[in-house]
């Protein structure tokens, strides 16, 4: 099974929200799509559940194109943002609805529950409303709720958003065990870069609508296409120098290295983080951020060098990578 | 402690004022007799009024065309409205205007459009009657003809307070996020199946506070039906309230005219004991009765 999706694009009115949306997913294979708040990550999402209509190209599932179907003939399992549970159910009747609705007999309604619950470990909360619930447990229901159909293909619209970090980190692992076991293509849809790198196997960048660059998590942190997607990946950010030659040269914090003989720097402020600390730097190149050993002394005035080859160079109008 | 009791004492005495004094005086005029037999002294009467109150049939009749009218009423208002703040709900060109334009008949004040309609309904001049006349070649007596003048008041207020129930419901279906309606038709739920599991059930704290505004409100119906028909014909319409003030500002009798009043709200309030005891005992089973 997977899901094609070729040169989708939608338009409201005389403005394009997402475009050129093209990208192929297999069966084994969770894509994130990053990007900052309101670039058209969700309505990618509602345009493959058949939610909003598309303006242009085709989206097919194995094969089979389905970009005039409905959202309930095309089989996809969504996790909302929000979770979009129902607040007068409880977690046994939210998960029976849909499966009330798709007439599947009762008494195979009640099993699959009760499995998808175990697997959730969820089993002692069934009879819950969802304001009786921790957010974590939440998450875990709409979860359910999409796995229950067993779909042919999961779209995850920033789950983990409403938990707190801590929470998140503790989820995640067990996220992608789950994610990954259903062996369907999947698309995560996350705001944090971390999460992404951590989630899927393949990143989508997208920016204004359009995917910048699409590859995985190593390929598009060690060689991005754009000064968006180097910025957008890596903490600390990239560093970027002023601009010379119609050219932004950027380096990443952890390829600069002391030298005697570089670029003068003065110190301007340094934050430990337990296992590096974080130096940031002022030049004449502009002001810099730097990786180091925790231990590390650091001086008033030092000097800094990198390797060249290590450094990227991008277009200052279009952005774009200078090989 | 004395800190709390002093920053409450203006709102309490507040209530007091507006509420558990003239409950107070009613209930003490109740039990006497102050009427112009009495030269407007009132001399206690060994529950007097009590007695003509449990046995005036006048009375009891009155309560049950008080309570029929609210009951059509109220229960027109909830249909029409629903159905007017489903249709506006939907995204449209103009829904602003529409939702504007349709609050005027609320705003109209009641005595100025009872007047309008008593005109229209009026037989053998109104508008209506000529309409009625050209089709079906008779007259129509709408507010002349005891088992037509009840459903005309009815209609009158029905008119006048759908928009007022239509906002109500309306704001309460903008707080329904529109991923509940989503998440459903994932699944391949159709209109009906998201009415009657989502919109209705989580339309249901707000068709509550509707139903109680317009329940209370058409229990002491007095203004539209005193301008329409002045409780006639042959008090077929008359109300509780149009009773207690007949008997009060005509008869003169204020000890009958508080025995009305105090018993009328004691009956509306175990109205309201009932309803929301059965509200309670439904609700509870619905949470624990979830299936494990
Ligand atoms: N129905 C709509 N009408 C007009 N603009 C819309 C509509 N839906 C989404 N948009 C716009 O499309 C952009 C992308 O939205 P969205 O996909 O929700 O972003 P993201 O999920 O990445 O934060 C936003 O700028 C939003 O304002
Ligand atoms: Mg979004």
């Amino acid at each position: 099974m997977t899901l094609h999706l070729q040169n989708v694009g939608r338009c409201i009115g005389n403005q394009w929200i997402v475009r050129h949306l093209a990208f192929q997913i297999g069966n084994d294979e969770c894509l994130a799509l990053v990007g900052p708040s309101g670039c058209g990550k969700s309505t990618t999402l509602r345009l493959i559940a058949g939610l909003d209509p598309v303006s242009e190209g085709s989206i097919a599932i194995g094969g089979h194109d389905v970009t005039k179907l409905t959202p309930a003939e095309r089989s996809i399992g969504m996790v909302f943002q929000s979770y979009a549970l129902l607040p007068h159910l409880s977690v046994f009747e939210n998960l029976e609805l849909g499966l009330k609705i798709r007439n599947v007999q009762c008494k195979d309604r009640s099993i699959r529950i009760q499995r998808v619950l175990d697997l959730l470990q969820l089993s002692d909360r069934a009879s819950h409303r969802p304001a009786q619930l921790s957010g974590g447990q939440r998450q875990r229901v709409a979860l359910a709720r999409a796995l229950i159909r067993d779909p042919e293909v999961y779209l995850l619209d920033e789950p983990m958003s409403n938990l707190d970090a801590q929470l998140r980190e503790g989820i995640r692992p067990e996220l992608r065990r789950l994610v990954l076991e259903q062996q369907k293509p999947t698309i995560y849809v996350t705001h944090d870069q971390h999460e992404a790198m951590a989630m899927a196997n393949k990143i989508a960048i997208i920016n204004h609508g359009q995917i910048l660059q699409l590859d995985t998590p190593i390929n598009l942190y060690k060689n991005p296409n754009s000064l968006f997607v180097a910025q957008f990946l890596g903490r600390p950010q990239i560093n970027c120098l002023k601009p010379s030659d119609n050219q932004i040269q950027a380096i990443r914090p952890e390829d600069l290295k002391f030298d005697d003989s570089g670029l003068p720097c003065r110190l301007l402020s340094r934050e430990w983080l337990g296992n590096t600390q974080l130096l940031y730097l002022a030049s004449s190149e502009g002001d810099l951020r730097m990786i180091m050993d925790p231990s590390f002394e650091c001086p008033e005035r030092l000097f800094v060098r990198w390797d060249p080859q290590k450094a990227f160079y991008f277009d200052r109008e279009t952005g774009k990578r200078i090989p | 402690m004395t800190t709390l009791l002093l920053l409450l004492l203006p709102s309490m005495l507040f209530m007091a004022g507006v509420f558990a004094l003239p409950l107070a005086r009613y209930l003490w005029l109740s039990f006497h007799a102050d009427s112009v037999m009495t030269g407007l002294v009132a001399i206690p009467n060994d529950g007097a009024n009590w007695n003509r109150f449990l046995n005036d049939l006048r009375y009891w009749q009155d309560l049950g065309q008080t309570l029929r009218f609210a009951v059509a009423s109220v229960t027109l208002e909830l249909l029409l409205g629903l159905a007017i703040a489903l249709l506006l709900n939907q995204p449209q060109r103009g829904r602003a205007l529409i939702r504007t334009t349709s609050l005027i008949p609320w705003a109209l004040p009641t005595t100025v459009m009872a007047l309008g309609w008593r005109w229209i309904f009026n037989t053998p001049y109104g508008p209506v009657n000529r309409l009625f006349e050209s089709v079906f070649g008779h007259s129509l007596n709408a507010l002349g003809e005891p088992s037509l003048a009840w459903l005309t008041t009815v209609y009158a207020d029905v008119w006048k307070t759908t928009p007022f129930v239509a906002l109500i419901l309306l704001a309460g279906l903008q707080t329904i996020p529109s991923d509940l309606y989503e998440a459903a038709r994932l699944e391949g739920a159709g209109a009906l199946t998201c009415l009657k599991k989502i919109t209705l059930p989580l339309l249901l704290p707000y068709l509550g506070l509707a139903l109680m505004f317009r329940m209370a409100q058409a229990f002491g119906v007095f203004d539209l039906i005193q301008v329409m028909t002045g409780g006639g014909p042959a008090s077929s319409t008359e109300s509780i309230a149009l009773y207690a003030y007949w008997n009060a500002l005509r008869f003169l009798d204020f000890g009958y005219s508080a025995t009305i009043m105090i018993g009328s709200f004691i009956i509306l309030t175990m109205m309201v004991a009932i309803a929301w005891v059965v509200i309670a005992t439904a609700r509870r089973r619905s949470v624990v009765g979830a299936p494990s």
